[in-house]
């Protein structure tokens, strides 16, 4: 088992590393939207008040479309967001029309500089950047690979016990293997499930088998396990849709909880429906119930979401992966237990090159190899992410397509390091990459400071706490990474161990 | 483990044979493990999905919920079991027979 544990650890590492420290990113998805839209300030609204503000836009602009889907504001999220699902169009190409983001308190558009904010991360966390449904298939493999790990890596422990209190710094193997151990086994509950539980999120598309076991046409399960209303055409006869206004205070009063989400299908038409979902800081189960109107006179149709065990327990996986149901004190737990993610994963490459290197000889070629693609990754990403961040303040706020600029420059950069750092020396390459990371991580309250009003002394003394949080947290990230330049640049080549020892090293 | 033993010590090969045997037991094994062991997962928890006698829609998420740790049993057993031929026989064994036997339920009434 040890030696698989090592091989699906190197094959997959690389990848998961990059999806825990982005999804990690992505438990503050929207903190880092409204860092990185500082000319729009959130003014609390109720979600009635957002609710008939967004609908009072759509029916200027989208009045006779299929669909309109309306994530509403909440505590950490300032703004509106509408998708529309416009008509099929038998000329036209299919194309699905941009997002549309909305001032809650005035329903008019938000005007503020184009980016895709925390969602940037969010997505590549799952999706790796690569084209539907390619990414998406990747990052499963991934993580049953990470599963896989993981169960194999608890199998290799006989002395899992021993393992919480054993930290042995500078011995070279050794102490990579006990990094790879504490961050690994202190956190292993929150690894096995964040794991699952991604699978989870996804398992429609991974595993859909047991639908077409069960059911002809698959959106009758959709319909039966998440409450998706029940498909009505539309009659084609115009009748106007009611306030929504009212529709929103009568399912928060059902739901005991606020309205996250609001669907208006065929608005206009006779047969309109509008369905309304909980918001999921309600409850640890993600899939939080659903209940829907007639559009035409507001009468409640039907509810959905008295659930059996089974839905119970895919809707709790759910929510436990996305965190939504976290306050403050569990999210920033969730963050912290997420770089452990990271660490272990990060650790675990290491060891692997650790173990393989003999003093004074010349390393193998896939030993050189695993070696820069560690530099490149972990040292490399983490760069990128800063430079996604500092993209958004330096590139003009009125640019043309600057959310795909700053996306472009997240990669382009981590690009460059991964190549460039291969002309540096191996011990070098991580200093200097931690280093730069360093750097830019420190450089992004300077930059925030200086380029907008929102900056460091700003934001505390205005009690402006998310900008001030957020430059504090980069300030101790870039302070994580001076200490992993610190590190590496102190370290000597150590002897390996010299007695083998009865314990296991993997890898 | 099976690294240890018999298959690291290269026995006399037949003359002309490039690849080492070891080779293509490792494929064999890897391949059964991850392609064949998806299909023996997805077979048996769909089986359990169709065969449970609960509420479809509560049968059919237990199978969903359950199939990545299904999966992740025979997947690392393939690598624990020393015989591949053993490994390659049965996994793929429970996909087939269990896929004929979900072909001819057919879909829940």
């Amino acid at each position: 088992m040890a030696w698989i544990h090592g091989w699906l650890g190197l094959l997959a590492g690389w990848i998961l590393f990059a999806m825990f420290l982005t999804g990690t990113a992505s438990y503050f998805r929207p903190e880092i939207t409204q860092w990185m839209q500082p000319e729009f300030r959130a003014k609390p609204v109720t979600s009635a008040h957002a609710a008939e503000s967004a609908v009072a836009h759509m029916q200027r602009v989208g009045a006779d479309d299929l669909q309109w889907y309306v994530y509403l504001p909440d505590a950490r999220t300032a703004v509106t967001r509408v998708f529309e699902q416009r008509k099929p169009d038998p000329k036209a190409p299919r194309r699905r029309a941009p997002e549309i983001v909305l001032d809650p308190a005035t329903g008019d558009v938000v005007r503020a500089r184009e980016t895709r904010g925390g969602e940037h991360f969010y997505r590549f966390h799952f999706q790796l950047q690569l084209p539907h449904p390619w990414g998406r298939w990747l990052a499963g493999l991934c993580a049953m690979f990470m599963l896989g790990a993981i169960v194999s890596g608890v199998i290799t422990h006989k002395r899992i016990f021993a393992d919480f209190f054993t930290l042995r710094w500078n011995k070279g193997q050794r102490s990579w293997l006990d990094a790879h151990n504490v961050s690994a086994v202190l956190a292993l509950p929150y690894h096995a499930m964040i794991t699952y539980t991604g699978l989870i999120t996804l398992v429609a598309m991974y595993m859909p088998w047991p639908v077409t076991a069960n059911y002809a046409k698959p959106a009758d399960f959709a319909q039966a396990a998440f409450g998706t209303p029940t498909e009505r055409a539309a009659q084609g006869t115009a009748k106007p849709l009611v306030a929504i206004g009212p529709l929103v205070a009568d399912a928060e009063r059902r739901f005991g909880a606020p309205v996250a989400t609001l669907v208006v299908r065929n608005p206009n038409d006779a047969a309109s429906r509008v369905t309304l979902y909980r918001h999921a800081n309600a409850s640890l189960n993600g899939r939080g119930p659903s209940v829907t109107y007639a559009g035409s006179d507001g009468r409640f149709l039907e509810g959905a979401g008295g659930v059996g065990p089974a839905l119970a327990t895919a809707g709790v996986m759910l929510g436990l992966h996305v965190a939504q149901f976290a306050g403050p004190a569990l999210r920033w737990a969730y963050f912290v237990l997420g770089l452990t993610g990271a660490a272990m994963v990060g650790t675990g490459l290491l060891l692997w090159t650790a173990k393989r290197r003999k003093p004074g000889a010349t390393p193998f070629f896939g030993l050189k190899l695993v070696e820069r693609l560690n530099i490149g990754v972990i040292a490399g990403l983490p760069i990128g992410m800063a430079a996604y961040l500092l993209a958004n303040r330096l590139i003009p706020a009125e640019t043309a397509n600057r959310a795909d600029a700053e996306v472009a420059t997240m990669f382009w950069t981590w690009g460059a390091v991964a190549v460039l750092q291969v002309l540096r020396p191996a011990r070098r390459a991580w200093t200097e990459g931690f280093a730069i990371g360093a750097a830019a991580f420190a450089a992004i309250p300077v930059v925030d400071t200086l380029t907008t009003s929102r900056g460091l002394p700003g934001s505390i003394l205005t009690g402006d706490t998310l900008f001030a949080a957020f430059d504090f947290a980069m300030l101790a990230i870039a302070a994580m990474l001076a200490l992993g330049a610190w590190r590496s640049a102190r370290s000597r080549p150590v002897a390996k161990i010299r007695k083998p020892q009865s314990e296991t090293v993997h890898a | 483990m099976f690294m240890h033993g018999r298959i690291l010590k290269p026995g006399p090969f037949p003359k002309g044979r490039t690849v080492r045997p070891v080779v293509w037991t490792m494929a064999l094994r890897s391949t059964t493990a991850l392609v064949g062991g998806y299909a023996a997962a997805a077979v048996l928890a769909t089986l359990l999905a169709r065969l449970l006698p609960i509420a479809r829609v509560e049968a059919t998420n237990w199978g969903m919920v359950l199939s990545f740790a299904i999966y992740a049993g025979i997947a690392l057993w393939c690598f624990h079991e020393h015989r591949v031929l053993r490994v390659a026989a049965l996994v793929w064994g429970i996909a087939l027979v269990g896929g004929g036997l979900l072909w001819l339920l057919g879909v829940r009434p």
